[in-house]
């Protein structure tokens, strides 16, 4: 549904005329006459108020009794007293009440200091208790899960936790047990309350019943400072605030922006900060002398560097991981690019420059609120809740308030499927065929062949472009999509028909409707747009000669045509989908240099350089949101001593090749990125602030974007060379022959799915707190395909394709489609990446 | 406002003139009058105490160096390191870290304990707000005020320091005295 119109009216609250939007509730009216009602259960990010508190007690004239200003939305005329002496009696009525079964445990909970209870109390109760009798007593402290801690005692029940969890992040894990005095919060059975985002019910508990096991007893708000920047530990680059005490990261707080994160965090972003602070975090620079890496100065590295990369001129490779910041990706590909004359460079972009172009034109972006206000969204190829949790939060928000109508266009089932009008499957890498029989759908083109191929009904694509087209009713409606960038595996395949797909739905230049692409990588926006592209320099601008993607430069460098690999903040071996063409660079290479946190199989085994890499929370920067917001990183704590930045490093190993570009610090890095991106014109640090900048959204801006990328040159030059009916390549792949065929237990091929979980990444690995989370390899399998190669669930089995294995455990679905076979990528061990796909056989484990 | 100059009358108040009793009283009066409280004082004999060998006994409610207590009973450690006393210090001269009781190892009463706890007390400005704010009143102010040092750092006192019975190095005033 299109975002509601505000009407303003006027209202009277303690005797002053005060204009506020129509319909909203009191509590928030009376800010606008600066006017404070205490609430408890009351937060507006948790959707409809339930007044369960009654915290809000106001006198509205002409209504006899006293009324709860959360759930009272605000009338004309309405004329409100909230200081009476009747108002005032019911709140230090129901300040007592609370407080008479609240422990006062203040100087050992938690919450001390920055407690909505002491407040309250302090602002608007007696003072005064009249309560003598025992106060109700529970078992204390319990662990709610690892990462929570209850207090039941302190509980208040406001109903906030048991709200989140049932009505925003839906996993209905929370409930209330028993009735009146004896409430309390809990889950079925006591099991722990484990899920993607159940870190949130820390931050909404107004008393300190619930609190974190990794922050407890730490410090106290008076002990802290809290400082803003942006996690970059996912593409969805929510907006932080790191708690800091004595130059350490202690916690991390949403910090609201309502563009990016709705003030939500995910517990990924929330906990594993503690891989700041981990014992194995590389803090000086090392050098491999006689096969073994040894820590050395910072001159001896950078002579080694130095010596590598100007020993191979045009020879030299650079990729960037996602974690690099727009400065760095930029001082990278001119290090390599410009000043040694190799046009290798890439962000795993994994698409051509004519279709970054055509899928990032202003006129097509959506953004982040979109998904919230849309008629329709479609999910192409992504679950939001491994590749951008919050996200997630955001659809559900968008179906449960809005009525927005949520298609999901997925290979694996789905999260959001529940949630969703229509969830249509295809096979996994079929994602060009399914687009293509999507758009089909609308130009009337042959539906049937393109969707056998992709292995899905082409009755639910038709039904899928009907829901598409008629979202709107009469008019057409505002349709977003939000794409995956695996769905961009096969390039023009896909884009072509997704890009005919936005003509159709008349996507172009409408506010409110468009695309929204999920990298994989934290800012990989930021690096495209910073010319981290093999055949685009800054700017998207065209480069002279282009240079190999990411996978080509592991087969060039395999082959022998590079010979130096420089990796900052990457780790391909676990990053990449091709593992085994990158063993044999990594092994072919005479130099890999690498900025890393963390000494993970890549670097310890291969890397001859190793440059310590700055920890998030001690970056400074600039990242690119996926929807075209610039944001800053700003530093919370100082960097260990043996650390320096790594712009500092790009910029000294230029300045060694002899080029000197006048960076300083890294705003000079800044200013001559936003001088050398004609997109990014006039913007400065300053500008971006503190919630960050659209670009896209300054006509100026947007009207520099390459030029010969408008929508319709893009789609006439792309429908052009790729017809519609065009089949997938994946149809002419080789049979596989994995597993022995001697083997009797070998059974039918598969298709090779492959997903990442929100928990595969080295910062939770390094996290003592999110140890129990970290994922180990499970293949998941539909209950028929298990059932005919007699697989039970929980068993464990070997997948296999072209001779190589990864061992996993059966997870078995109802929802997995037959025929398929998933399996997890950015693990270190057993990763999928180490199968070549697209079919893979799986049989029992050999029990050793 | 207007300001005339004319409005502003400068009076200038001489002394008296040289010579005559005027010029008397001027050269001796004032003199005389510091020269009484001198006199006074060496008629009542000397008041010099031979600190350190010699020490002024400090009134009950002397602010001096601090400490912490434990129950008697028990032994245990009266904070629970609620990091009040740090709140309430205008100094900002403690420090207190905090860390939770386990069953094999506990150290106060309640859920968490001090695993640090420091003054400065080269910062100290002795104000006793700490003692005031402690909830569990595990901190006091005691009576010892001698508490030079050779370094900086050894001003720096520690939980251990803190939680161990003082040296009476300063004789209390007793009762009437």
């Amino acid at each position: 549904m299109p975002r509601p119109e505000r009407k303003l009216i006027t209202f009277s609250i303690d005797g002053r005329e005060v204009e506020a939007p129509a319909n909203m509730m009191l509590v928030d009216a009376a800010k606008f006459g600066d006017v404070e009602i205490p609430v408890f259960c009351y937060e507006p990010k948790l959707g409809a108020p339930v007044g369960a508190c009654r915290m809000c007690l106001v006198d509205i004239e002409g209504i006899p009794k006293l009324q709860t200003g959360c759930s009272t939305p605000v009338k004309d005329g309405m004329v409100v007293h909230t200081q009476t002496r009747r108002v005032k009696d019911a709140q230090q009525s129901v300040v007592e009440f609370l407080l008479i079964n609240h422990p006062l445990d203040c100087p050992v909970c938690d919450k001390g200091g920055e407690c909505p209870l002491q407040d309250v109390s302090f602002g608007w109760g007696g003072g005064m208790t009249r309560f003598v009798e025992p106060k109700r007593h529970f078992k204390k402290p319990l662990e709610l899960s690892p990462l929570i801690a209850i207090d039941r005692e302190r509980c208040i029940l406001c109903y906030r936790c048991v709200r989140f969890s049932q009505e925003l992040s839906e996993d209905y894990q929370l409930v209330l047990h028993e009735r009146s005095a004896a409430t309390f919060v809990g889950t079925f059975d006591g099991h722990p309350y484990v899920a993607p985002f159940s870190g949130n019910i820390l931050e909404l508990c107004p008393v300190g019943a619930l609190t974190s096991m990794p922050y407890r007893f730490r410090a106290r708000p008076w002990d802290i400072e809290n400082a803003g920047s942006v996690c970059t530990l996912c593409p969805a680059q929510c907006n932080v605030a790191f708690t800091v005490r004595d130059d350490r990261v202690l916690r991390v707080l949403a910090r609201e922006n309502e563009e990016v994160d709705d003030g939500w965090l995910c517990d990924k972003g929330r906990f594993a900060y503690q891989s700041i602070h981990a014992e194995e975090r590389v803090v000086a620079p090392m050098v491999r002398e006689d096969g073994v890496l040894r820590e050395v100065t910072w001159e001896r590295a950078l002579e080694a560097a130095k010596a590598a990369l100007g020993g191979a001129q045009g020879r030299i490779a650079g990729l960037a991981g996602g974690e690099t910041t727009n400065e760095e990706g930029f001082l990278l590909q001119r290090l390599v690019r410009d000043v040694h004359g190799s046009p290798h460079v890439d962000s795993g972009a994994g698409l051509d420059r004519s279709g970054l172009l055509a899928l990032g034109d202003p006129g097509l972006q959506a953004t982040v609120a979109d998904l919230e206000f849309a008629h329709t969204v479609l999910v192409l190829g992504t679950e939001p809740v491994d590749d951008a949790p919050i996200l997630d939060l955001r659809l559900r928000k968008g179906v449960r308030r809005n009525r927005v109508k949520l298609a999901v266009a997925t290979s694996r089932p789905s999260s959001l499927d529940p949630n969703a009008t229509l969830a249509v499957r295809y096979a996994p890498g079929a994602e060009a065929a399914f687009v293509t029989a999507l758009s089909a759908a609308f130009y009337g083109g042959a539906v049937d062949e393109p969707a056998q191929a992709a292995g899905a009904d082409a009755g639910a694509v038709h039904e899928l472009a009907t829901l598409l087209r008629t979202s709107g009713g009469d008019q057409p409606g505002d349709v977003v999509v939000l794409y995956g960038q695996r769905v961009l595996a096969e390039g023009e395949a896909v884009t072509a028909p997704l890009l005919k797909l936005a003509g159709a739905l008349g996507l172009s230049g409408r506010p409110g409707a468009g695309l929204l692409g999920v990298p994989t990588a934290t800012n990989g926006r930021g690096l495209r747009e910073a010319g981290v592209l093999p055949d685009a320099g800054p700017g998207l601008t065209a480069v002279p000669s282009a240079g190999h993607g990411a996978t080509g430069i592991a087969e060039a460098t395999a082959a022998g045509e590079l010979s130096v690999l420089y990796l900052l903040h990457t780790d391909p071996l676990r990053d990449e989908p091709q593992r085994a063409v990158w063993e044999r660079a990594l092994e072919a290479a005479t130099h890999v240099i690498a900025h890393a946190g963390f000494l993970t199989e890549t670097i310890r085994e291969h890397a001859t350089v190793v440059f310590p890499a700055e920890s998030y929370a001690e970056k400074e920067g600039t990242l690119v949101h996926p929807d075209g917001r610039l944001q800053r990183l700003r530093p919370a704590i100082g960097r260990p001593a043996g650390v320096r930045a790594a712009w500092q490093v790009l910029d000294e190993l230029a300045r060694s090749a002899g080029a000197e570009h006048g960076v300083h610090t890294v705003h000079s890095a800044t200013q001559q990125l936003f001088a050398a991106v004609a997109f990014y014109a006039g913007l400065s640090v300053d500008a971006i602030g503190a919630k960050g900048v659209r670009w896209w959204e300054d006509d100026a801006r947007a009207a520099a974007w390459p030029q010969e990328s408008g929508l319709r040159a893009a789609i006439s030059d792309l429908v052009a060379k790729t017809p519609l009916s065009r089949t997938p390549d994946y149809e002419e792949a080789p049979t596989p022959s994995g597993l022995g065929a001697a083997d009797g237990a070998t059974n039918g091929a598969l298709r090779l799915g492959t997903y990442q979980s929100i928990w595969a990444a080295a910062e939770v690995e390094a996290s003592p707190a999110l140890k129990f989370l970290h994922p180990h390899q499970r293949v998941e399998l539909s209950p028929a395909d298990a059932a005919r190669l007699g697989i039970e669930h929980g068993e464990h089995v070997t997948v296999g394709s072209a001779g190589a294995t990864v061992e996993a455990v059966a997870h078995l679905r109802n929802e997995s489609p037959a025929g398929s076979a998933f399996l997890q990528s950015g693990i270190p061990e057993d990763a999928a990446n180490v199968l070549q796909g697209p079919l893979v056989e799986i049989r029992k484990a050999t029990p050793k | 406002m207007d300001w005339t100059p004319e409005d502003d009358q400068l009076v200038v108040v001489r002394g008296p003139k040289p010579g005559g009793a005027g010029g008397a009283y001027r050269i001796f009066g004032e003199t005389l009058r510091g020269l009484k409280t001198t006199f006074a004082r060496a008629v009542e004999g000397h008041h010099t105490i031979a600190y350190p060998e010699e020490k002024v006994p400090v009134y009950p409610r002397w602010r001096g160096r601090h400490r912490l207590h434990r129950f008697e009973d028990t032994g245990l450690e009266k904070c629970v390191g609620c990091s009040l006393c740090a709140a309430a210090c205008p100094a900002d001269c403690i420090r207190v870290v905090a860390a939770e009781n386990t069953p094999e190892h506990r150290v106060s009463a309640g859920e968490r304990y001090a695993s640090v706890y420091e003054i400065n007390l080269s910062r100290c400005i002795f104000c006793g707000y700490c003692e005031v704010a402690c909830p569990f009143d595990a901190i006091t102010m005691g009576n010892d005020y001698e508490l030079s040092d050779y370094h900086r750092s050894d001003l720096i006192f520690t939980k251990e320091m803190l939680l161990a019975e003082p040296l009476e190095r300063s004789p209390i005033r007793a009762e009437g005295e």
